[in-house]
């Protein structure tokens, strides 16, 4: 087992970005609070060399914790956003064969294509595992969003790829046996997942960290998010304290009347700001403490029947 | 304070929940090596460590939770547990409920967390108790929907006759060669499943338990996306088919049974999903004498029926339903028994496990 330095240990304080952060790592920092718990799987996860599988409500912060993880330790950042038709193959590479065609044709008519029908590396294109594999000097944070969107076989299909001796083959440039692409320091992976159900397959939940973001509970934890994520704005877009106490205690009432679709974290700070900033000047705590309808309802309400439930507050 | 050494805590929370959880030695040494590397310093430390690793749902953190406390609970006997746990009987005179051993008053908790959150493991003892080894008390329960939905797939007659879509790279690529110059890509007609299933399922009565998985296995088969079955017929009865047959799971669209036999050639594959009479335990003549005329019916059109029973084999002994297996290949509604059966109506025939074994 490999201790690693401090630097690869995930602390939910980006002040510890290191000045000399890769190139590829996110630019702007990514306001985020993490409960000490979520804290210590990432870091177990970086540890044991394991992927971190997120689950939990719609909005509550899966994504936006590798953007965080990978600012804070300024390392490389890579997104593959998972849809219906994704195939494994596509996050480690894309052969254009079409394309390499095309150019024999296209280079007798012209010379200047930037590309060497010759060299089939030319018409390679890596996806997110593949630009991971091959950073040398740190690891890559890989975030995989949304998995469950894809097909049933698709996490199957990861499996070889995310564990040792983490390489990849490339058939159609003749990368393979010795001429695999391997991975020098393993990547960081982090997998997001929206289905409640336990519906990813065995094997492959075997091999994850798993990790179920929970929506904060109390309205101190909502308000230490608030200040995370104001703390860059100038003060005069910020909103006061009573007003983020009274959003964020009135946030918690209607969820806990139970709507049919619960508004996550990130419609919390749309409808912060919409209190705050929306109107021309920010909405009164006192009307919003006493509970007649919800102020741009439109923000939390994503269902008909919760919609009707609560009248607008004009 | 003496050093904590955590690893035959570790083992032996492992132990219990090893075949609970489907965990492997893989995630056991996994989580040796994160106490090796100075993560379960502390009971407190270990106990957020060990459900990151092993469990991978919320309600299995939940069971998890339940079973640490109890393990703490017996280890931790002498000493004055931290987590007020009651200690003896007479050490709790105010707890209303006056349950003898330890971690009892907690068990309600068990099945309401894993009803609400926990989908696809309906059907769990509610009398679980911790103390005992929990997986020889988890009921028997029918295929998960995820395994229904792979098992379709190979539910498959792949004929090329789609639509002419299909990109052939390499014969692109060689008539190119062959003409010397490119002039236009080369298509092939995509493969279209041509297989043809008729579904019979048995609803109400002895059945009610099984609605939902009998609704998973027509809404996975239905599914265009994942099972490709071209043509589908799902037909509902009551015991046993009779001249009518309906179309609904409420029976109240009659068809003619006539009329679905019709649609039936020797490539049409037939599944029936009944407990013939398995779950009340019964034995009756008349039951067995209508369904072989009505699967002599079937017979006479393809030879590719298989059945499915949701009770388990052992529950077949002494009743209908051990003589209809005579008849028909019948199959257990279990991961294994579910695949076997498409083997049987995809035309790739394997031996009927339960007539082998009573033979």
């Amino acid at each position: 087992m490999v201790i690693k330095s401090d630097r690869d240990r995930f602390q939910n304080n980006p002040k510890l970005r290191p000045k000399n952060a890769h190139h590829d790592s996110p630019q702007d920092l990514e306001p985020y609070v993490a409960e000490p718990e979520l804290i210590q799987a990432v870091n177990l996860a970086i540890a044991l060399q394991r992927p971190l599988l997120l689950e939990g409500e719609a909005g509550c912060g899966k994504t936006r914790l590798a953007i965080a993880v990978a600012y804070e330790l300024g390392l490389p950042f890579y997104r593959w956003n998972v849809r219906s038709t994704s195939k494994a193959k596509e996050g480690k590479y894309e052969y254009d064969a079409i394309l390499r065609l095309h150019d024999v044709q296209a280079k007798q008519v012209d010379s200047k294509l930037g590309r060497d029908p010759a060299n089939p590396k030319d018409y390679r294109r890596f996806g997110a595992l593949g630009k991971a594999f091959q950073v040398e000097d740190c690891s890559a944070v890989v975030l995989i969003d949304e998995i469950d969107k894809a097909d049933l076989d698709f996490p199957n299909d990861l499996l070889t790829v995310l564990e040792q001796p983490w390489e990849i083959e490339i058939p159609e440039t003749g990368e393979i046996d010795d001429q695999v692409i391997r991975a020098k320091v393993p990547p960081i992976v982090i997998i997001t997942s929206n289905q409640e159900k336990g519906n990813l397959p065995i094997p492959f939940l075997r091999r994850c960290i798993y990790y179920y973001v929970s929506f904060p509970k109390d309205a101190a934890s909502l308000q230490k998010i608030v200040a995370a994520h104001y703390q860059t704005e100038q003060k005069a877009k910020r909103p006061s304290t009573p007003l983020i106490q009274a959003a964020s205690q009135r946030f918690l009432e209607i969820r806990k009347e139970g709507l049919l679709k619960n508004p996550g974290t990130s419609e919390f700070l749309d409808w912060l700001e919409a209190l705050q900033n929306f109107g021309s000047k920010p909405y009164s705590v006192s009307d919003l403490a006493k509970g007649n309808g919800i102020p741009y309802r439109e923000l939390l309400l994503k269902m008909r029947d919760d919609w009707r439930k609560y009248p607008s507050a004009s | 304070m003496s050093p904590f050494n955590p690893e035959p805590l570790v083992a032996r929370l492992f132990r219990r929940v090893r075949k609970r959880f489907d965990l492997g030695m893989q995630e056991y040494l996994t989580a040796l090596d994160a106490v090796k590397g100075g993560w379960g310093d502390s009971p407190d430390h270990l106990r957020q460590i060990l459900p990151l690793l092993w469990c991978h749902s919320l309600a299995e953190q939940g069971e998890f939770a339940l079973i640490w406390e109890s393990e703490m609970a017996a280890t931790k006997e002498p000493i004055a547990s931290k987590s007020d746990k009651p200690q003896g009987k007479s050490s709790r005179k105010d707890d209303p409920p006056p349950l003898p051993p330890t971690p009892e008053p907690e068990i309600p908790i068990a099945p309401s967390t894993s009803s609400t959150n926990f989908a696809p493991l309906p059907v769990r003892s509610p009398t679980l108790t911790l103390e005992e080894e929990p997986s020889d008390l988890q009921l028997h329960f029918p295929a998960s929907r995820r395994s229904m939905t792979y098992t379709w797939r190979y539910l498959r007659r792949l004929v090329a006759d789609g639509s002419v879509t299909v990109l052939d790279i390499e014969a692109t690529v060689e008539q190119a060669a062959r003409q010397g110059f490119y002039l236009a890509p080369v298509y092939r007609r995509r493969e279209v499943n041509h297989a043809h299933l008729i579904l019979l399922i048995d609803q109400d009565g002895s059945m009610m338990p099984f609605h939902r998985f009998t609704r998973d296995l027509v809404e996975t088969a239905q599914d265009q996306e994942s099972s490709l079955i071209e043509a589908l017929g799902v037909y509902y009865f009551h015991n046993v088919p009779t001249d009518e047959i309906y179309q609904d799971p409420h029976c109240t669209k009659p068809v003619p049974f006539s009329e679905v036999l019709a649609t039936c050639d020797d490539d049409t594959s037939v599944l029936i999903v009944s407990d013939a009479g398995a779950v009340r335990g019964y034995r009756r003549m008349e039951r067995v004498r209508a369904t072989t005329d009505f699967l002599m019916q079937i017979k006479q059109r393809s030879r590719l029926v298989s059945w499915l029973n949701p009770m388990p084999t052992e529950r077949w002994e002494s009743t209908s339903a051990e003589i209809i297996a005579y008849l028909v290949q019948m199959q257990p509604m279990d991961d294994t028994g579910l695949s076997q059966a498409i083997d049987v109506v995809r035309g790739q025939a394997l031996s009927n496990r339960h007539s082998e074994s009573t033979l």
